[in-house]
């Protein structure tokens, strides 16, 4: 059985529920905790006042307790810790601030080195971001791959290539750059790609282009070849009678693309002729009596 | 402790908290995309919760909260203060002390000649 809650908040029974939380009021802002944190006392009758008005502030439950249904001790508070027991022990939470005599940091050299803490501290500040380079071989910016960077303080940051990645682009990674400033969240770390070229492949967007050599015999007669690709090496048909200079396309085996497609391989066939002369090739060449006159560069007028 | 968590403990719901964020009353640490809350956060709810209670408007709250902040830095720089003067020896802290109380009857004498009616009594 608790204390009256009448006599507690300093109250006749009869008085209006205005009157009440005019009392409580009153009452609370010299007794809360946080508001008067040089009292130690005040935690105590803080509490009373509180568990009064909780049950005399509601008129449902301060007609109950004026019918005795419930008594004082009905309305007992969860215990919780104030403000001040945390706000004073250090300036490890966001809120702590010198802002109430920064102007004393200038007044002397002595004591701006004890309150020079660098000014108000519970400005939030996001951290920095951070910029570093990677440079990436071209299959590897191609098809995705992971890395490692190691960081000027030597600790490890790990980075995920996504597959189709740009020369140029700028990975973000959100929170790896410096940390922030009285608990503001951390920076990013930004890594601009550099992608280094390709022996044999050229990029343009998502589409791969590629020269590749076919043998006489398969320029005439046509047949399966294989060709290289960012995914590995595919087999192609090449028609009967192709030219050098002729592309064909290969659907799909480009750079994937972000949402799970990919662009295409575009490969230009240029006919070679066998590294050594072959004497037979010449001799068939030789007696090969073409229909019409075959000089192609009459074409450009010569 | 995690949004939920929060929540659950501390006297809002989901709506009020986003808003009391919103707002800057509230400053939980951002861990990728969870909220990290702890108990400092907690009782700083329970003390908006009371002021509002206490018929703190929404304009006054920030104002109080500041002053709390700024109060609150002042006596924990007092408190080092005091603790580093305890640490001097004897004489030191006694030295330091009778400046302190020199200071302290100086202002005295000095609001008491730049008050009002001080002429009545100049000369005493």
């Amino acid at each position: 059985m608790g204390a009256d809650p009448y006599q507690t908040l300093g109250i006749k029974r009869d008085v209006s529920q205005g009157e009440i939380q005019k009392a409580y009021r009153r009452l609370a802002k010299k007794l809360h905790p946080d508001l008067n944190p040089g009292n130690k006392k005040a935690e105590e009758e803080f509490k009373n006042v509180s568990v009064a008005y909780d049950l005399l502030g509601d008129p449902d439950k301060r007609a109950r307790f004026d019918r005795g249904e419930i008594d004082a001790s009905g309305a007992e508070r969860p215990q919780h810790r104030y403000y001040r027991d945390f706000a004073e022990a250090g300036a490890s939470h966001p809120y702590a601030t010198d802002a109430g005599f920064a102007d004393f940091a200038g007044a002397d050299d002595v004591l701006s080195e004890i309150f020079g803490r660098g000014g108000r501290a519970n400005l939030r500040m996001r951290g920095q971001d951070v910029h570093y380079r990677l440079e990436l071989d071209f299959l590897d910016a191609v098809n995705g791959a992971k890395r490692q960077l190691t960081l000027p303080d030597k600790s490890a940051l790990d980075v995920t290539i996504p597959p189709g990645t740009r020369d140029g682009q700028i990975l973000r990674l959100r929170g790896k750059g410096r940390p922030g400033i009285g608990g503001g969240p951390s920076g990013d770390a930004l890594i601009e790609i550099e992608v280094r070229p390709h022996p044999i492949f050229t990029r343009k967007g998502d589409d791969i282009y590629v020269e590749l050599p076919i043998s006489l015999k398969e320029a005439v007669l046509g047949g399966k070849v294989k060709v290289p690709t960012p995914s590995g090496a595919v087999t192609m048909t090449v028609p009967k009678w192709t030219n050098t200079g002729r592309v064909l396309r290969l659907k799909g085996k480009g750079v994937p693309r972000p949402d799970g497609g990919r662009g295409d391989e575009h490969v230009t066939l240029k006919v070679m002729l066998p590294e050594t002369p072959d004497p037979e090739l010449e001799k068939l060449i030789a007696q090969w009596r073409p229909a019409s006159v075959d000089a192609p560069s009459g074409a450009m007028g010569v | 402790m995690e949004t939920d968590e929060f929540v659950a403990h501390a006297p809002l719901d989901a709506e009020v908290l986003e808003a009391w964020i919103e707002a800057g009353w509230l400053l939980p640490r951002q861990d990728g995309a969870k909220r990290n809350f702890y108990d400092v956060d907690l009782a700083r709810a329970h003390l908006i919760h009371d002021l509002e209670r206490l018929g703190v408007n929404s304009e006054g709250i920030p104002v109080v909260l500041d002053l709390v902040d700024q109060l609150h830095g002042l006596r924990r720089t007092l408190r080092d203060l005091l603790s580093a003067i305890h640490a001097q020896p004897e004489a030191m802290r006694r030295l330091i002390v009778a400046d302190l109380r020199a200071a302290v009857l100086d202002r005295t004498d000095g609001a008491a000649q730049e008050g009002p009616g001080s002429d009545e009594h100049q000369e005493r």
